[in-house]
């Protein structure tokens, strides 16, 4: 029983230490310091592999701290490089790509009808999402009060249909529509106000 | 309850924090690098930055290098973690364990020199880096070589005689805690040695000092 177990961990082993040689040999000859970076990552999956090859419970619960500890140096080598190459560049403008000059109009009127036809928290988040990208692609200095009061008509929805559902069970059908409606606007609001904050002077 | 068979290397255990199964000890051994280490990591947290003097030459003129608060501030919490990862290392009766705060150590290591805003300096802590990251290799390696091996990563049951641990295994794990932070291939890199900000440079030496003690009694011991 033991025997054929270790003759498959001695192969494994074998096939990991030659992976092992390939990667130091490489990065011998490698001489970029980036490419040097991105090697050494591949000696730690080998080292979470040789691990890995124990294949008990207790190794795989080794190798959650293994790959912990190799992303952490990961990062801090990554940090350093960026630091001695002098690549920190602050950004000019924020988030400033051609898509957002010529399509934010029309997906937003898609995403805005597809959010109207589904009505209801989902509708109300994907119409939510259309505004959200407009207002983030058109720089708008917009009267937020406006969002503000489609969001109280929204609660006087819900309100309405909330007492509907009480007083008159019989019409349910229009308190669901009503609610569903309230909701979406409430979603649909609340979404675009995220597309607002980006950091203008009255936000 | 806990008790060595073997008491030459490092005497009789003294004091023992069963966490589980993992049982951290400390014996007369452990205790002497436990204080050395506790005693320097005081020493990093409570003294001020040293300022290096330069002199130019064929002139009476010399100056000090200015340290900066947040550089201060972030040398001295990197020395500090490094002193914490270095008594955790010390106490631990786990191998794995033991790898890990070996590993700490080295990030440790690599963030109090880091800290120096200085081009020679970084590249060579970028060198030193790339080391201490392949050096993870032979440190899991070793201790997943003993874990197949013995099928256990305890040093209480390592460290009987009934246990045989494989020679490859103990190498390995030698050689990973070399390149994890040890004083000989960190001299060998003068510029790193060169960065202003003792004692937070000094914690660099008695970490990989002390780790290599400890290492040398876990692979005799065992």
């Amino acid at each position: 029983m033991i025997l054929p177990i270790i003759d498959e961990y001695s192969l494994g082993l074998l096939i990991a230490f030659s992976c092992v040689l390939i990667v130091f040999f490489s990065m011998m000859r490698e001489t970029d310091d980036l490419h040097r970076l991105l090697l050494t990552d591949l000696v730690e999956i080998v080292a979470l592999v040789i691990i890995a090859l124990v294949g008990t419970d207790l190794s795989e619960a080794l190798i959650l701290p293994g790959l912990v500890v190799g992303i952490a140096e990961i990062l801090a080598m990554a940090e350093i490089y960026i630091e001695k190459e002098n690549l920190v560049r602050a950004p000019e403008r924020f988030l400033d790509i051609e898509i957002m000059h010529s399509a934010p109009g029309i997906l937003s009127v898609i995403l805005l009808i597809y959010g109207i036809i589904l009505s209801g928290f989902t509708g109300g988040a994907v119409a939510g999402l259309g505004v959200l990208f407009y207002f983030l692609c058109k720089k708008s200095h917009e009267k937020t009060e406006i969002i503000e009061t489609v969001s109280g008509y929204a609660w006087v929805c819900w309100v309405v249909a909330f007492i509907t559902f009480m007083a008159a069970p019989q019409y349910w059908f229009f308190a669901v529509m009503l609610a569903g409606t309230g909701i979406f606007a409430k979603v649909a609001a609340k979404m675009s106000i995220v597309g607002t904050m980006r950091g203008n002077r009255d936000v | 309850m806990f008790e060595f068979e073997n008491t030459a290397i490092e005497g009789q255990v003294l004091a023992y924090i069963p966490f589980g199964d993992i049982v951290d000890y400390i014996t007369p051994y452990t205790a002497i690098l436990l204080t050395f280490a506790l005693v320097f990591t005081i020493i990093a947290l409570i003294s001020k930055p040293e300022r290096q003097v330069d002199i130019a030459f064929g002139g009476d003129a010399y100056y000090t290098k200015d340290i900066s608060n947040k550089q201060m501030k972030f040398q001295r919490f990197m020395a500090v973690a490094c002193g914490l990862a270095t008594m955790g290392g010390i106490l631990s009766g786990d191998v794995f364990n033991f790898a890990l705060f070996t590993a700490m150590v080295g990030i440790a290591n690599i963030g109090i020199v880091a800290s120096i805003k200085n081009k020679h300096i970084l590249d060579n802590v970028f060198e030193y880096g790339i080391l201490a990251m392949i050096g993870t290799l032979p440190l899991f390696g070793g201790s997943a070589i003993i874990l197949a091996s013995t099928g256990t990563l305890s040093m209480w049951i390592l460290f009987t005689s009934a246990v045989c641990v494989p020679l490859v295994a103990k190498l390995l794990l030698v050689i990973g805690v070399i390149a994890e932070g040890m004083a000989p291939v960190y001299v060998a890199k003068a510029e790193i040695t060169r960065a202003p900000g003792a004692p937070y440079i000094l914690m660099v030496h008695v970490s990989s000092l002390v780790l290599f003690l400890r290492v040398i009694e876990i692979v005799i011991s065992m």
